[in-house]
């Protein structure tokens, strides 16, 4: 036990920001807002947060005027929005498989992307403001 | 102690996450075939609609599995139909990337598929259950081939990076195992009299025998070495012919071992009704499906066709569409009923005038992310040294899952595996990746099961359903929760329009669930054409 969380430590150190290498699913849980942006959001928002275009589109994120409302976007990162998965922790729920990220990773990422990407708002959100807002009501039924 | 209640229960709760992550593949697989799909298909057998009023007309938006069984039945029963497509193929998520093929994903990047000629990956739906009763249905209707698609092959492997020194197990070992272990367990539990509240005295008697037959249990009933317990997980040296060709009886692991391993949340990958032998695939992979339905319907399709609103009245449904070809020119299609089948994270972006319900509806279904990456490799190794024919071998490391081909079988040249199915934030993480480095990553993984990965690989694509511009996602995923406030709004007619697709099914992500979405809603909206006579 004691040698596998020493490896998770270690996977999490070695979660480079700017090059989105892979971090375990345990090890989630120490990234940073930078990093989420990098490991996960990137996904589909694009490097440098350009947004894409499809059938449907993802929203650019970069310079983008709804970002003025810090609880428009942990909103959108807790419960998701349109076909976008929640990533709160689910109310009443205990933590499991480390699907989720915490309140203060929410945090995090609401300022990285609230500060970068030509969005200069400057509001610091703490763990406890997004704790206050609504989270999903329950757990994601996966694939087959 | 209420203290010390809590602190164990939070060691346990450690525990079992532990167990979680080590072999997590399996578990979270396990957990996903117990949320919930063990439901039969309610497919009835041919649709019959008939008194189709004269004239009445069809547009039916995506030519997936949804959108194409909707225009062959309506088609047949006399509605004139018109189907967009906004890819220039027909199939949707019904799709099997081959050699040649090209497939650009949002953002830009685009993969060539280097796959010698035959082989292939199939990056969304792989299998059919022989219980997907409408599956099965048009695959025969349409004269696709079948092969089996074997689910559980006992000499792939269960393996967990943090068990056995990394070194993959065999399943058979691991099912004889433990199998073998919990029998020995529950026979001693039945001889110390602990099962006498539950079981009559002549009961236990049977059970001891059932114990004995499913744990290759000894006479002593001991799960110990032997031809019985070898014959279940294999020998040390098989038996063979002539001279030296004594069996050497092998070793089973340790219990103690064996659980902490993990591994047992392998076992019963094939027990989940969706898994239960026997299920299919097309041969030629899964896309044929598809590709038969598009040539069915023909000029019936109108393909690169980029949906940007819908709108109805009184008259009928207006859709307005862009050719994706040359996108300035707009232009419309128009018809009295229309069968929307496009997946929820686009639809939820284009104007539609239907009630509030329904537009809720379609804003709370958030999709998948999953992964799948085709691997070419210079020989079928997997094969040649490691006697695995088909199957799936499970894995705690982050590509979850490698899928051996179910076929061409021992033909020399080269061969493709599925390298990686990921779903979750391990394939957020993957879709964050280019696709080069997906493959790349995907390759490094699978050396530490498969060495041979490292001197054969050849060249590999990798599909993020994040970032498929025809879907943005994989699939819908609901809850309970969201089932109850939104699943019937998202299924009822809204004036002239309907949805259908697995998003509309409980039979979600799977093809079945669009096709039975598909046939109930024609079904309802025959009805309503019906009631309103020849002309809307």
């Amino acid at each position: 036990m004691r040698i596998l969380i020493l490896l998770l430590i270690a996977a999490a150190a070695s979660a480079s920001a700017d090059s989105p290498s892979f971090t375990s699913r345990a090890a989630i849980g120490s990234l940073n807002g930078e990093q989420i942006y990098d490991h996960i959001c990137q996904g589909c928002h694009m490097s440098g947060a350009q947004g894409a275009v499809g059938a449907g589109a993802y929203p650019k994120l970069a310079a983008n005027k709804k970002f003025v409302s810090w609880e428009f976007v942990a909103l959108t990162v807790l419960n998701g929005r349109n076909g976008m998965p929640p990533f709160g922790q689910p109310a009443n729920q205990e933590p499991s498989r480390a699907t989720h990220l915490t309140d203060a990773q929410i945090a995090d990422v609401v300022n990285y992307v609230r500060s970068h990407f030509e969005n200069k708002y400057k509001t610091n959100v703490t763990a406890n403001q997004v704790a206050a807002l609504p989270h999903p009501a329950a757990e994601l039924i996966g694939p087959q | 102690m209420e203290n010390g209640d809590r602190s164990n229960s939070l060691s346990r709760r450690q525990l079992l996450q532990m167990i979680g992550s080590t072999a997590g593949s399996a578990a979270m697989y396990q957990a996903m075939s117990s949320l919930g799909f063990a439901a039969e298909s309610p497919y009835q057998g041919p649709i019959d609609l008939q008194g189709a009023p004269k004239g009445a007309s069809v547009l039916i938006l995506g030519a997936g599995m949804a959108g194409m069984t909707a225009a062959y039945e309506l088609r047949s029963a006399g509605y004139k139909v018109q189907v967009l497509e906004y890819n220039g193929r027909p199939g949707g998520r019904n799709w099997t990337l081959r050699g040649g093929d090209r497939y650009t994903e949002m953002g830009g990047l685009t993969q060539q598929c280097e796959f010698d000629k035959d082989l292939y990956i199939n990056p969304g739906p792989w299998r059919i259950p022989y219980h997907h009763h409408g599956m099965m249905h048009y695959a025969k209707r349409l004269g696709i081939a079948l092969e089996p698609f074997l689910q559980v092959n006992y000499n792939a492997y269960i393996h967990s990076s943090q068990a056995f020194g990394g070194k993959p197990q065999r399943f058979r070992e691991v099912k004889a195992d433990y199998q073998g272990h919990v029998a020995e367990l529950l026979a001693k539990a039945t001889r110390q009299n602990s099962l006498d509240a539950s079981v009559t005295k002549e009961d236990q008697e049977i059970l001891l025998e059932s114990l004995r037959e499913w744990g290759a249990l000894d006479k002593n009933f001991a799960y110990v070495a032997s031809d019985a317990v070898s014959d279940r997980r294999g020998y040390e040296k098989s038996p063979g012919g002539g001279l030296s060709a004594k069996p050497i009886p092998s070793k089973p692991v340790a219990l103690r071992d064996l659980l902490e391993s993990g591994l047992w949340q392998g076992i019963p990958s094939g027990d989940a009704f969706d898994m239960q032998t026997a299920l299919f695939q097309p041969a030629g992979g899964m896309g044929r499906i598809g590709e038969a339905f598009g040539r069915e319907l023909g000029p019936l399709i109108r393909y690169n066709s980029k949906v940007i609103d819908i709108h109805q009245d009184a008259a009928g449904v207006t859709v307005t569409f862009a050719d994706t070809v040359s996108p300035e020119s707009k232009q419309s299609a128009h018809a009295d009923w229309c069968l929307c089948t496009i997946p929820l994270p686009v639809l939820a972006q284009i104007p539609m005038n239907v009630g509030q319900r329904m537009a809720a509806a379609i804003s709370a279904v958030p999709y998948a992310a999953a992964i799948k990456v085709g691997l070419q490799f210079k020989r079928r190794f997997w094969e040649e040294d490691e006697h695995i024919f088909g199957g799936i071998t499970y894995t705690d490391l982050p590509i979850m899952n490698i899928g051996y081909p179910n076929t061409g079988f021992q033909s020399g040249g080269k061969g493709v595996l599925l390298g990686a199915y990921i779903w979750g934030l391990s394939a957020m993480q993957f879709t964050a990746m280019t696709p080069q480095e997906r493959v790349q990553k995907v390759v490094e993984y699978g050396s530490q099961i498969h060495p041979q990965y490292h001197k054969e690989f050849d060249n590999g694509v990798a599909v993020a359903w994040h970032r498929a511009p025809f879907s943005l996602g994989c699939f819908g995923m609901w809850t309970s929760d969201t089932r109850a406030k939104h699943y019937e709004d998202l299924c009822q007619i809204d004036g002239r329009i309907a949805l259908a697709g697995e998003h509309a099914s409980y039979i979600g992500g799977w093809q079945e669930g669009a096709v039975t979405s598909a046939l109930d809603a024609i079904g309802r909206l025959h009805q309503r054409a019906v009631a309103q006579g020849a002309k809307a």
